[in-house]
């Protein structure tokens, strides 16, 4: 006797969401675990692997826009770097005369910064900076493609792994 | 600089060795790609082997057509 699996219609916007948030949790949502469980791991990797690289700087709103709107589609991986960032500004902030130079309009606050940076030893150089800029931003769009992936499948209705041809067969003769 | 610290300190790796770093680079590609494209979960690892081994001869191709060209510009 053939079992009768009812199947829940995915939501587009969840499964935007949760793929966004958590890199292969859209995948998962629409039943495809196994690939969900690839994607976090292989996402999470590479992005971490450029961090490591790169180190705290790796992600940064200031200097490296497109970079950082590249990262920032790795979900809770991005805004966890971004949120590291902030902290090493909010620490350079601290020091008197960044903060005198930020106050009084001064064009030399970028290079008292970078100095702060260096001294620090975080400041991010070339050529690692492109290496680790690129592992975390190629992260970022690869998790951008599994985002459209997950959504395209949640509006087509897809739940689960897709069906083969011989399982199509099989069906078709029950009927 | 009190020392390195991984994930805060960025990593000093010597120039040479710079060129390597694409191949995990192109590894991460193919399994992601893979990952949504392939219809059949047990045939992922073969389609991700031959996308890999695909990418990085096509790779090396361009760096000796490129490098033919540099040698050949006048």
């Amino acid at each position: 006797m053939a079992e009768k699996v009812r199947k829940i219609q995915p939501l587009p916007f969840l499964a935007l969401l949760l793929a966004w948030l958590i890199p292969g949790a859209g995948h998962a949502y629409i039943g495809r675990v196994r690939r969900g469980i690839i994607i976090f791991i292989t996402i999470g990797a590479t992005f971490w692997a450029g961090i490591a690289m790169g180190g705290v700087m790796t992600v940064d709103s200031v200097k490296e826009r497109w970079w950082f709107i590249a990262e920032m589609f790795t979900g809770v991986h991005g805004l966890v770097s971004w949120q590291r960032t902030n902290w090493v500004y909010e620490k350079v902030m601290d020091d008197d005369e960044i903060s005198s130079a930020v106050v009084d309009g001064d064009p030399r606050t970028n290079v008292l910064i970078d100095k702060k940076l260096q001294q620090e030893g975080i400041a991010l150089v070339s050529p690692m900076e492109t290496i680790a800029r690129a592992y975390a931003g190629v992260a970022g769009l690869l998790n951008l493609m599994c985002i459209f992936d997950a959504v395209l499948l949640s509006l087509m209705g897809v739940s689960g792994e897709p069906e083969l041809s011989e399982e199509k067969e099989d069906r078709r003769k029950q009927k | 600089m009190l020392g390195w610290t991984i994930f805060y300190n960025p990593m000093s790796l010597p120039f040479n060795s710079l060129l390597w770093l694409l191949l995990p680079l192109c590894g991460a590609v193919a399994i992601i790609y893979k990952t949504c494209r392939v219809g059949k979960i047990s045939r992922l690892w073969p389609q991700i082997i031959s996308l890999l081994v695909y990418m990085v001869v096509g790779l090396a191709a361009l760096c000796v057509v490129l490098w033919v060209v540099l040698e050949l510009a006048p």
